[in-house]
């Protein structure tokens, strides 16, 4: 990548100049450097670029994939803004996004707090709060997940204790998303290990002058905290949030592969991927793509714009 | 990437082009090619969907198909159903799906329409596969328009699987010709004798509709089109919401957590319906004894079963279509591969096969003579056609089903989405 944000930098002048013999030298060197790229340069335009240029073609076609592509227009975006199922897993989406985002970081940045102090064993403790977040993708933890909350297993029956008996919240569509939320929140190590860091910059004499003020720690939390370490808590949110639009893997297996009951779980991913992978509508499902696409760059946009309201960085204010 | 030189566009595309080239090449090799080598070795690739003791079984068939025809290699490829049709779609549409694979009803005009099933019966008259023997007009399963796209490897039909002992212990009886009003009032008594549902889910399920449409003269799909109204299925959902509230039905919310186990063998409920082969399943995960039992009827008659079948088609741009008919027929009519793999998929659907293995234990004289029973009745029925999307349209039901029985989705708004779900999928 560099070699493309370095190469207008240079001064055309000097190019000219060089002698032919060099040119040629130099220029064999460049191709060796791209035969040496060639696997990566292969694989982004036949594994990335190439496909999402097709899926951005059929998301205007129908395709079934056994006859060719017919041009429908925006057939495939109209039918899906009216399709039920669709709003349903737009709803089922927004939710998990706008519940488990602010939990997952809020759960982070707790844990980084009580984390930055110093003391004994610090390291096996953010090894171990780290750990969920290496393995809560895969598919094993989806089924562990799967045994935890179904009827009669240990969450049920905790709740039991408690008198809240609900018979389990896999098999109920009223509960059955909170099962991913908390699956979600229990990777918060990832978010936690950038909050850490961002702690560590923070200077210590701004507590210092801080105290001898006579500010609480609530309010060095609020007043110093907070807006120090803001420029992180934004890229944790976007990240977050950017990555809570894609779950997929966990409602999937969870829901034992149908994203149900009743359509409970039925994320937009997962929808997607019925209407690819199991109806063999590929335009629509193109379409569905794009549109996630778009959507993910607007809240992305509209992050980037409120940065100007909320983040502080350091430099700027100088 | 330190060096920062510049490199002519020309270059790069040059490099990339020939590099994807190479790939491109490299991708069609790796495909095709590999199934045929010097000394007339041929191989071919077998599919399948199902669980541990189908696929142990079919191994063991292939072994005796090996040695029969050593110059036939033979490579497996197995999955679950739903991955195996998501795999299939996709290696179909690439033109590289397997040589031969397993196939139900469901798919046959489907793939046969998008041209990827081999018209077998060429290769019946070419002398490579016999058409001979097939028992109650099963062969018929497999035809389309005059083609023999598929070839039966077993006979089987809906049944409704009971608990034998709660049956019993609740005093209720299940007999031929019994009617929906008995069967429910027998699924009150053993809610009120033994606390527990009557049924799993009947409602859900789209071959069970099949059979109540067929009881009244019409039938869950015509040649292109669903063969009932929204009403009918309005109806049919409304009754079936009605009795899992009431509790005659389990509570859907616990069926769903107890899967991959089923509710009946869970104890959750006392009968299920279901297809009379994957009955075995239930003594294998519950602590009761379980038995087949009649459907229930309309008129006190007409149960509406037929048999179905699950079959081996071949692919239509095999390299050897003559080996891939001499497995088949190996598979279909050699008597030692019906003794291995008995009623797995089905009662076996040729007399060669059948009259080789004699069921020993419990579960498969129970399936055959069931089906003995059935037939003897004499309301056996054709099969009805399934159109092409036939699949999603069995998925959406039993999704909708659901919706209705959980209470989330209204039994006439769900109507209306299954045929708004199945207008889309004839078309697709």
């Amino acid at each position: 990548m560099t070699l493309v944000k370095e190469a207008p930098a240079r001064p055309a002048k000097k190019r000219s100049a060089a002698p032919a013999a060099g040119r040629r030298g130099r220029r064999r060197e460049n191709l060796a450097g791209y035969l040496f790229m060639s696997p990566w340069i292969a694989g982004f335009l036949l594994l990335t670029a190439g496909p999402m240029i097709a899926s951005l073609y059929y998301a205007f076609t129908s395709y079934n994939l056994f006859t060719p592509p017919k041009w429908v227009g925006l057939d495939n975006f109209t039918t899906m803004f009216q399709d039920p199922r669709w709003q349903k897993s737009v709803e089922v989406t927004l939710k998990y996004v706008v519940v488990a985002t602010p939990l997952k970081l809020l759960l982070a940045l707790g844990v980084a707090l009580l984390l930055a102090q110093k003391r004994r064993g610090q390291g096996l403790y953010r090894a171990a709060f780290y750990m969920p977040s290496l393995i809560g993708a895969s598919v094993s933890v989806g089924f562990v997940w799967r045994a935890l909350f179904s009827d009669d297993a240990i969450v049920d029956r905790s709740q039991k204790i408690f008198g809240l008996d609900v018979g389990g919240w896999i098999g109920n569509p009223d509960y059955v998303l909170y099962s991913l939320v908390a699956l979600s929140i229990w990777q918060f190590g990832a978010p936690m290990v950038i909050f850490l860091a961002g702690l560590k910059q923070v200077p210590r004499e701004l507590y210092e002058a801080a105290e001898v003020d006579g500010a609480g720690p609530l309010r060095r939390f609020w007043n110093i905290t907070l807006p120090m370490i803001s420029p992180v808590l934004f890229f944790n949110v976007l990240l977050e949030s950017i990555h809570a639009f894609q779950v997929f893997g966990s409602a999937y297996v969870v829901s034992d592969t149908r994203c149900g009951p009743a359509d409970a779980t039925l994320v937009y991913t997962c929808y997607l991927y019925q209407k690819g992978f199991k109806e063999a509508q590929m335009g629509f499902a193109s379409a569905m793509a794009w549109t996630l696409v778009i959507a993910v760059a607007l809240v992305t946009a509209v992050l980037f714009w409120s940065q100007k309201k909320w983040v502080h960085y350091e430099e700027a204010a100088k | 990437m330190g060096t920062s030189r510049n490199v002519e566009r020309r270059t790069i595309l040059k490099v990339a082009g020939a590099s994807a080239a190479t790939l491109g090449l490299a991708a069609t090799t790796g495909c095709g090619g590999d199934s045929g080598s010097g000394d007339g070795t041929v191989t071919l690739r077998y599919a399948w969907w199902g669980g541990e003791p189908r696929t142990i079984a079919i191994k063991k068939t292939i072994a005796l198909f090996e040695k029969k025809y050593p110059k036939i290699k033979i490579k497996p490829e197995f999955t679950d159903y739903e991955a195996f049709w998501e795999k299939f779609q996709t290696q179909a549409s690439g033109g590289n799906p397997p040589d031969v694979f397993q196939n139900a009803v469901g798919f046959l005009r489907k793939y046969d329409k998008r041209g990827v099933l081999l018209d077998l019966k060429t290769q019946a008259d070419a002398g490579n596969l016999s058409l001979d023997n097939f028992r109650n007009g099963v062969l018929a399963n497999g035809q389309v328009d005059g083609k023999q796209i598929g070839i039966p490897v077993g006979a089987n039909t809906m049944a409704l699987v009971i608990d034998v002992k709660a049956f019993k212990k609740a005093g209720v009886e299940a007999k031929f010709g019994w009617t929906w009003d008995e069967y429910f009032d027998a699924l009150q008594t053993i809610q009120d004798k033994l606390k527990i549902a009557g049924d799993t889910g009947y409602c859900s399920i789209m071959y069970l509709y099949d059979l109540y449409l067929r009881q009244n003269g019409k039938a869950f799909f015509t040649d292109s089109d669903l063969g009932f109204t929204e009403d009918d299925l309005t109806q049919w959902w409304e009754d079936g919401y009605k009795r899992v509230r009431s509790g005659l039905i389990a509570d859907p919310k616990k069926v769903e957590q107890v899967k991959p186990k089923s509710a009946l063998s869970a104890g959750l409920a006392a009968s299920e319906f279901t297809w009379d082969n994957f009955s075995i399943r239930y003594e294998g995960e519950g602590e009761s004894d379980y038995g087949l039992a009649p459907i229930p009827t309309t008129d006190g008659k007409q149960t509406g079963q037929y048999l179905g079948s699950l079959m081996l088609s071949a692919f239509s741009g095999t390299k050897h279509p003559k080996e891939v008919a001499q497995f088949i027929d190996f598979m279909v009519h050699d008597p030692e591969v019906g003794k291995i793999m008995g009623y797995d998929r089905g009662i076996l659907a040729t007399t060669e096969q059948y009259d080789a293995f004699k069921p020993t234990d419990a579960n498969n004289k129970g399936v055959a003579a069931y089906e003995d029973e059935v037939a003897k009745a004499g309301v056996l029925g054709k099969i009805t056609p399934h159109p092409s999307g036939a699949d999603v349209i069995e998925a959406a039901f039993l999704r909708l089903g659901g919706e209705v029985t959980q209470g989330k989705t209204k039994p006439a708004d769900a109507a209306k989405a299954l045929f708004s779900e199945a207008k889309a999928a004839f078309a697709g």
